[in-house]
């Protein structure tokens, strides 16, 4: 199983900070649509992946147990 | 230098030649909002030797809650913000040569801004500024600090031009905008983290000492209490046409540069000429009034009220027209008034 973390608008949109799936095997692209398809109002197009808090690309692939986030860039200053 | 840096130089990591530094060096402020007016004012009483601190837009009461350098007065008079901020910033610190430049950050006037520039410092509210900040960054190996928040969530990250990846490598491509910002509203406490975060990467980088620089993406939320930091040393992208082999630095193409933009969540559009102008706002004003507008000004802008549109005239031909998100619409009130 895998915890997967959201942050910023992105919890608002699931509705919770956190959501326990089975993501090993997928690659980080493969999990963003799976997400997309189950939350119609979550966006990671343009989000920036951690898999056990170090930067993860969309080609990474997901093992059994990694925590992943996902953190939006926002652009208020 | 004596006693005003004491309590400074006593922390050892700064000391008394840390001070000798942070005194040599000119920082670049890009953006005069909540995050430009903290970290403006903690590097002023630092006692840095120079700061540059560039801003397109002026004083408006809704920047009250959060931006520490203005005053009612400045609303009022409807100041720049990059002259009200100067001003202020003159009076916590005379030692400090501030210089102010009311204009918009695009590529090219960055060109201009960076040179003999030490560090820059992202204070924007929008990507297509950082971008051509991090082109910039690597083009003239100057490092930046990009900082940004919405509602209690806020993120920022150092980048060392031949030692980080760079926002490019992390991003990609530009994200969309106002995503998050019509939504989310900002409470000041998320403001002051991201500047606490940018001004100590600042120190630690005027003084030097670069072993101690950040190396992560830090972000967080203060009411959700999240707080996250995210290695980023693999993302360093040899393919990235900003910092890469083969690289192009794609957002300084002026080719490529809007000119007219949606503020984020402000029902405001900026309209900029391709070509920089040299108004003289005086016998503008008395044009507009003679055709019956209301016409208000200061020496740096003039705001003419258009029934449910509020036009604000720049000097250099940049326009501000309030009470619309529609380019087009926005286009056709600025040719009105200005050809």
């Amino acid at each position: 199983m895998n915890n997967i973390l959201f942050f910023a608008h992105l919890r608002d949109a699931v509705g919770r900070d956190s959501v326990q799936l089975d993501a090993s095997g997928k690659t980080v692209a493969e999990l963003k649509q799976l997400i997309s398809d189950k939350y119609e109002a979550v966006n990671l197009e343009h989000v920036m992946t951690a898999i056990n808090e170090e930067f993860a690309s969309n080609e990474e692939v997901i093992h059994d147990g990694d925590a992943v986030a996902f953190i939006p860039p926002v652009s208020g200053g | 230098m004596d006693e005003r840096y004491s309590r400074q130089t006593l922390f050892p990591s700064i000391g008394k030649d840390g001070q000798e530094k942070i005194r040599s060096k000119h920082v670049l402020m890009i953006g005069a909002g909540a995050l430009g007016s903290g970290n403006a004012e903690i590097l002023t009483r630092a006692g840095i030797g120079k700061l540059t601190i560039v801003d397109r837009d002026y004083v408006e009461a809704s920047n009250l809650q959060r931006q520490q350098l203005y005053t009612e007065q400045d609303v009022e008079k409807k100041l720049p913000k990059a002259a009200a901020a100067a001003s202020r910033l003159r009076m916590i610190n005379s030692d400090v040569d501030i210089q102010a430049v009311i204009t918009d950050a695009t590529a090219l006037k960055l060109e201009e801004l960076v040179q003999g520039v030490d560090l820059i410092i992202d204070a924007t509210d929008n990507f297509e500024t950082r971008m051509a900040i991090n082109d910039i960054s690597q083009k003239y190996k100057i490092p930046w600090i990009f900082g940004a928040c919405v509602g209690s969530f806020g993120m920022s990250l150092s980048i060392v031009p031949g030692k980080t990846p760079c926002l490019n490598c992390l991003l990609k491509k530009m994200p969309i905008q106002g995503m998050t910002c019509d939504t989310g509203g900002i409470i000041a406490p998320t403001v002051q983290m991201v500047i606490s975060h940018q001004t100590a990467e600042a120190l630690k980088m005027l003084v030097e000492d670069w072993d101690a620089v950040r190396s992560s993406f830090v972000s967080f939320d203060l009411w959700r209490n999240q707080y996250t930091s995210m290695k980023v040393s693999k993302a360093k992208d040899e393919g990235c046409l900003s910092c890469g082999i083969n690289r192009t630095y794609p957002y300084l193409d002026s080719e490529n540069m809007m000119k007219s933009t949606v503020l984020c969540g402000r029902d405001t559009v900026q309209i900029r000429p391709p070509m920089q102008q040299d108004l003289h706002l005086g016998d503008l004003s008395r044009q507009l009034t003679s055709l019956g507008y209301t016409v208000k000004g200061n020496p740096y802008l003039i705001s003419v009220e258009m029934g449910e549109q509020r036009l604000v005239i720049f000097k250099d031909g940049r326009a501000l027209i309030h009470g619309t998100k529609d380019l087009a619409q926005a286009k056709t009130i600025y040719h009105r008034l200005l050809g």
